[in-house]
Parts: C-alpha cells; structure tokens; sequence
C-alpha cells in the first residue's frame, strides 16, 4: 500500500538536495514526516545541541503530492532514513549540454513509500532523466517517532533579522581553527558584534602542566545595525553559539536570498535561526553556551566599575595575571587579590597575543571593538571561572530538555532543564590539575602551599 | 637500440608510433589485472587480461595506431586474417608472452619527462603563475598530448624483454619490460552462433547507469534484456543501502540496435562489470551480446584519431543460476585458482 507518494521537479529534487546536505553535517540520519499539508525533514545532531528542520510546503512545493496515510497513523507517517543515501538519490547528474538529446539531467522524481502488512517497507525513489532512462533506488527505512526541539517563542525577546547573504559574507572574516562564536550588541554605538575564539588548549610543559590557547586569536566583527532589518536584544548581552554550526546553517542559507532570523533568550536556553523560501520553511535550534547565574552576578558590580573608570594604568600586570588565569586553568581558586608576581613564576611563556581571560567576555563599554581584547580590564572582572565554563561546554546537551514526546508542555521542561543545570553547577575535576591541588578545595587551605603570598 | 637488432635475423617485432596515448588510454581500459598476455600478430597487438576466469578484457593496438609496423613472425606461412575483431577463432599464426601490465601503461607515459621538467623552469622563472594543480599537465602539454617523441615497439625473440624507447627532445628512454612465458588461458566461451540478445547504445549511458547503481554498493548486478518494456534494465542487488535498478525503457531513442530473442536475464558480480568503466568512459558505442550460456560480451568502439576505430572486448561469466546462495559462492572459489596465475 502506499502510504505517501509525491512528486519533484528537477529544482525540488535540487532543494531537496541541498537540504539533506545540510543536515549531513549535523547527522547521519533524518527522519521524515509527512502529513496531508507538508512534509517535514528534521534532525538532532549526536550531542542533542543542534536540531534541524526543513518543512515542506505541500501546494507550493511538490509537483504533486498525495498522502494516504497507515490504519495506525491516519494523520501522519513518520520514517528514519540515512542521509548519505537519499544524498546520492538526488544528487545533480552532470548536463552534457553539448548535445540535446544526450541530456542527462534529471527531468522529475517520484518518490513513494510502500508499507503495510505484509510488504517490504521501502522507500522508492524514481528518477526520470531527460534521455529517457529511468532510475529507481528503493531504501529501506526504519518506523521511528521523530524527535523535535521544543522552542518557546515567548521566552526569546531577543532577536535580529539579517539578510542570509550579508551574513555569509561576514563569515568569511571568520579566522580558521576557531569553535565559538559570541553575538553581542552595543546599543551605544549601535553594532552588534560577532566575536569568534577558541578556548582549545594545548598543553606545552609536561611538568607543571601548563597549557596555552591553540588559537590565541579572538576576531570581532561589528556590524551596525543599521544592516539588520529588525533588531530586538537585550544590551550587552553575550549568547555564544558553535561557529561549526553556524557555518554549515550558513551555507545553505546563502543560497536563499530572504533574510535569516534569530531568536534567543539568554545563555543556557536555545537559539533559533529560522529563514524560508519558496514554501520551503528552514528552522535550526541551537543549544548556546551556557553562563552560570552567579557568575554573571559576580560580574555585575566590577562591570559597572569598569565603564564608569577604566583604568589604562593597570594594564600590563593586571592583563598577565588574566592570561594566567584563561592558560592555566589548574587554578580553580576564586582569588580576585592574588599578586600579579606570583602568577608570572608559574607561567614561564609568555603568549604571542593577548587573550581574554573568559569565554565569556565581561561586557565592559572600555572594550574596544577591534581584534584583540583592551588591556583595561581590572582584577575583579577576570575570575577565574574556567573551570566551569568547561564543563558546561560539554555537557550543552544536558541543558538542552527536548521533548520526545511532542506535547507541549513547556513549564515541565523549564523544570527539568533547571534541575539539570544545577547539577551541572557543581564543580568537576578540571582537565589541568595543579598537583596536589583539588579543584574543590577552598583559598585558605591552598595557600598554605605557599602558592600565594599574601 | 643497436643491441636490440643485432641477434641472428630480425626482431618479431618493430614498431613506431609517434603517438602513445591512445596506445595508453586502451590498456588503461583494461587495467584490472598485473599481467596481461600479449598477442604479436601482422595486424597488431592483442593485450588480453583475464580476472578469475570469470572476466576477460582484451585490447588491441590496431596497425593503424603506429606510423611503421613490421612483424616477422616464426611460422612459414601466416595466413591473411581480416582485422575484424569479432572472430578470434579464425587468427593466423601468432606470438604470445606475457608481461606486467602496470609497467607498461608506467613506460607509456613516460613521455612528457621532459616537458615536466620545462613546466618547472617556467614556474621558476614566472613567479605570479598559480601554483596550484601545477602537478597537473595542461591540455597542450606533451603530456597530454602523447606526441612530442617517438616511440618504438620491439620484440627481438621468445625469451628477450619487450622493448619500448621513448625518443623526446634528445632524450631516450629504453625500457626493456621482463616478458613471461604465457599461461595460454582459453578465451572465455562466447558463442556467437547462438546470440539472446544484441544491444548497441552509448557507452556514456551505460557508464551513467553503473554510476547511478554503484552508491548502494551492490554485490550482485542484474542485466534483463526483454522484448517488452524495459527493453533493458540493470538492476543492483545485496548492497546495505537498499536496492537500485536502471531501466532504458525509452528504447527507440536510448538504444541504436535492439534485437532480443527471448527474455535472458543474468546475474554478474557488480564489481567485475565496474571493472569495465574505464572503457566505458573513453569508448563511444559499447555492443551488449548475452549468448545462450548467459556470457555476456560488451563491445566497445573507442574513436581514435587519425586510424580508424579501436575496440575493446569484455567477456564476463555470470553467477550460476541456482536456487542457493552456495552453489554462487562455489563458482567463485572454483575461480581462486586462475587468481593466482595472475
């Protein structure tokens, strides 16, 4: 029986194409989903931080569509396939333009899925080609409930609209090597800022394990917002998200010519980029870089400080002491007072460039809008907080509360994300040990090492 | 080159082509193999390869391709054989050896050494020139172009190398290839009297269907030749990500030649047909015969300028048709043997 067959043009098999290849950079699989008014390609990358999907308007995009429907699923039917082979189903075939009726290009594709009792669950994908020769793949599938991230509109104030193109060009300013991105606004001077870094270290001494920043190279490109169609965002406020992810969003999105937008809330809590064409609706969920609520607390005061009264004077021996503190994440004491001198004895090198002390960027009005991070910052503004930022790097997904059972729920899922993110506030071990040191232990009992003098 | 003629009587062989690409591009097509069996006869060279007994490529150098051809071939009386290559029963008197096929297709291309090396000073001297694919010749290189130099083919007597010198820009390359004692594998059955079906189409569709085959990579390939709708559908079987078929069911346009006596359907192994591509990309018409024992023949016309057409013959064996899985696996290891000849 079959349960769904529809038909594409030769540039639905192309959208269709690029779609997929979009989604292979996030996962192998993609589940389809097909009802009586659209279809529906939706992926969840492996660590649950990025969720993908492409709806598909029925009337405006398919050349014919017709869904039946199973006895158990009368409104939808919902499927698992592997990316890479519908990839190779829909591929472009080479035009040998050179001759007519040696046309190899693809004239349309049915494509129809057969299942029911007693019928092989397949897949049939058939490809006319304009000379005339026909192909057909049939695939197997597997029956699995498709898995959507839940989104709540309400809850993200904050959003910009940019044309996608625009957007893409921005990108390619973006150095190699680099894994996050920072989206940030001054409403002051009215830009919004993309900041894009690294926080991958790498280990040099194998005795005192010190470790440096691989890419000590932070790139901020500020755009006003003058080329924002509709900007909405808290000030100053820092959502970072994977550059990895935003690049390959990116890359499809520039072949649109709408404009993309965003929707976010604040760290910890997911973004959404979303843009449409030509019936096709584009919708990526991404889990952003979490920031711990104390931290951002603990921020506040010397924040206020610092604009009101920077302090240029500062600059050198307080900036050493912050470079420390980003390298040399073994040192999980909270010591806003700790002498600079001290920090230089256990950092023998000294780096090429000049590095912010968090990945999470204080959000002082003294930081300049150029490449590298002002020498301004004072003591306070750089705890040492690394250890934590790491952890929650990794463990994005924990926060991330999609809900399987797409019922809408949101308050239960609020609940859980915050339950799991208190968890995640305690402290684990950090990659960098100091020796003997515990992560955990507190300022007085280390100092007896000697570590510090006071 | 003195050393070479100076044996009693003259070589079996001597030949020169000013040209060696396509003398390349056909062994190429049927480079599957390390050693091939080549064939001295007065119209040319026959190079057969032959894979586990189940698939034979042969190519021939037609005496066109070279600008002299001599041959002084031992038996007295070497009969007139007409150069079609369709009957191979009906051949004269002929030398056989074997010889390393990878070190053949490495001498011929040889040639353009020297432009390398040209292609490097320029580079030097002209520093804004890209230096990206700068390994790769240009489409006016001598490389490409096979024709800087000369060639020469010879072949003094049973048991002495076969001998290519390569004549460029002063330079001379002597390679003297070890030749081997042949092995004088039968040629695989193909009966010609006794044809199911001949297709002649494009080997450019044959070539696309293969590639649009080839993803799920099959195990098995399945060619069905019908006098119904589809005339003639290739169909890819026992690969992980599902199945695939091609059907060429627009036959007045698709196929040149359609003649099919009955349904014949016959399964190969896909990757021994993938074997073939090669010549499928170079040839311009490819000829499809199955005969009544489900060998199936592709011929394949490949244009080369200047002489006529060259053709290329594949011969593949089909899986036994068998109820059982095992019977299919016995064929192949019956073939282990002829693998190692090899």
């Amino acid at each position: 029986m079959v349960v769904l067959n529809f038909t594409l043009s030769e540039e639905g098999v192309a959208v269709l194409h690029d779609a997929l290849a979009c989604m292979f950079k996030f996962s192998d699989d993609v589940c389809l989903e097909a009802r009586k008014d659209k279809l529906t390609l939706s992926t969840l990358n492996l660590s649950k931080s990025a969720y993908i999907c492409f709806s598909f308007a029925v009337n405006r995009f398919f050349a014919r569509y017709n869904f039946e429907g199973t006895p158990q699923h009368r409104d939808r039917f919902f499927c698992q396939l592997y990316i890479r082979s519908l990839l190779t189903i829909f591929r472009a075939r080479p035009t040998s333009g050179d001759q007519r009726d040696r046309d190899t290009s693809i004239e349309r594709c049915d494509v129809a899925i057969d299942d029911g009792v007693g019928r092989k669950s397949r897949l049939v994908a058939r490809v006319s080609f304009r000379n005339g020769i026909t192909a057909s793949h049939s695939l197997p599938y597997e029956v699995k409930t498709p898995v959507h991230a839940k989104f709540n509109g309400d809850e993200a104030r904050n959003h910009w609209a940019i044309s996608s193109r625009t957007l893409r060009q921005l990108m390619d300013h973006f150095s190699p090597g680099i894994e996050l991105l920072d989206i940030n606004t001054d409403d002051e001077n009215r830009i919004v800022n993309f900041t894009c870094f690294t926080e991958k270290v790498q280990k040099r001494g194998v005795v005192n394990n010190e470790a440096v920043l691989k890419k000590p190279l932070h790139t901020n490109i500020a755009v006003e917002m003058d080329e924002f169609d509709d900007v909405e965002v808290e000030n100053k406020l820092h959502i970072i998200i994977s550059v990895k992810d935003f690049r390959a969003i990116l890359q499809h999105a520039q072949m649109t010519s709408g404009a993309l937008t965003a929707n976010y809330s604040h760290p910890g809590r997911p973004l959404k980029l979303s843009y449409s064409a030509d019936g096709v609706l584009c919708e990526f969920i991404l889990m952003t870089v979490g920031e711990k609520t104390a931290l951002v607390q603990k921020h506040k005061n010397p924040q206020k400080n610092a604009a009101k009264a920077p302090a240029p004077q500062l600059d050198s021996t307080s900036h050493r002491a912050s470079s420390v503190a980003s390298e040399n994440r073994s040192n999980p004491t909270p010591s806003t007072s700790r002498p600079p001198q001290n920090a230089i004895q256990t950092r023998p090198r000294q780096p090429a460039f000049e590095i912010r002390p968090s990945p999470m960027p204080p959000p002082t009005t003294a930081r300049s809008s150029g490449l590298f991070v002002d020498q301004t910052e004072e003591d306070e503004q750089w705890e040492p907080v690394n250890p934590d930022e790491e952890e929650e790097e990794d463990d994005e997904s924990g926060r991330l509360g999609w809900n399987n059972t797409n019922e809408p729920n949101p308050s239960s899922i609020r609940i859980g994300s915050y339950l799991s993110r208190q968890a995640e506030a305690q402290p684990e071990p950090p990659e960098h040990l100091v020796s003997g040191i515990d992560p955990t232990q507190r300022l007085e009992e280390v100092r007896r090492f000697g570590l510090f003098s006071d | 080159m003195e050393g070479l003629g100076a044996g009693p009587g003259p070589p079996i062989l001597r030949a020169v082509a000013s040209s060696t690409r396509p003398l390349y591009q056909l062994l190429k097509a049927i480079h599957f193999t390390n050693k091939i069996h080549v064939e001295i006869t007065e119209n040319g060279l026959r190079f057969a390869a032959d894979h586990a007994r189940v698939m034979q490529g042969v190519a021939h150098w037609n005496k066109g391709l070279f600008t002299s051809y001599t041959t002084n071939l031992p038996s007295p009386a070497p009969r007139e054989g007409d150069e079609d290559d369709d009957d191979e029963e009906d051949e004269p008197p002929s030398v056989t050896f074997q010889v390393s096929l990878p070190a053949v297709l490495e001498t011929l291309q040889i040639f353009g050494a020297a432009d390398a090396a040209a292609r490097q000073a320029r580079a030097d001297v002209d520093p804004y020139r890209s230096n990206l694919r700068n390994y790769r010749a240009d489409a006016f290189s001598n490389q490409t172009l096979g024709m800087s130099g000369t060639c020469a083919i010879s072949y003094a007597r049973e048991g002495e190398p076969f001998s290519i010198v390569l004549d460029e820009a002063g330079v001379t390359t002597t390679c003297n290839l070890t030749t081997y004692i042949p092995e004088a594998p039968d040629d695989i059955p193909f009966d010609i009297q006794d044809i199911s079906f001949k297709i002649i189409t494009s080997a450019r569709w044959l070539l696309d269907a293969l590639t649009e085959l080839a993803p799920t990579s099959p195990e098995k390939l399945t060619i069905a030749a019908s006098k119904r709708e589809p005339f003639l559908r290739l169909s890819s079987s026992g690969g992980p990500l599902g199945s695939s078929s091609v059907d060429f069911a627009k036959g007045r346009d698709l196929l040149e030649t359609f003649s099919v006596g009955g349904r014949w359907v016959q399964t190969f192994k896909f990757d021994i047909i993938k074997s073939a591509c090669e010549a499928m990309r170079i040839a311009s018409k490819v000829s499809l015969r199955g005969d009544g024992q489900g060998v199936l023949s592709m011929q394949f016309m490949v244009e080369v300028e200047g002489s006529g057409p060259s053709f290329l013959d594949f011969r593949f064996v089909p899986y036994a048709v068998c109820d059982d899985d095992e019977d299919e696996d016995e064929e192949d290891e019956e073939a282990e043997p002829g693998r190692l000849e090899m």
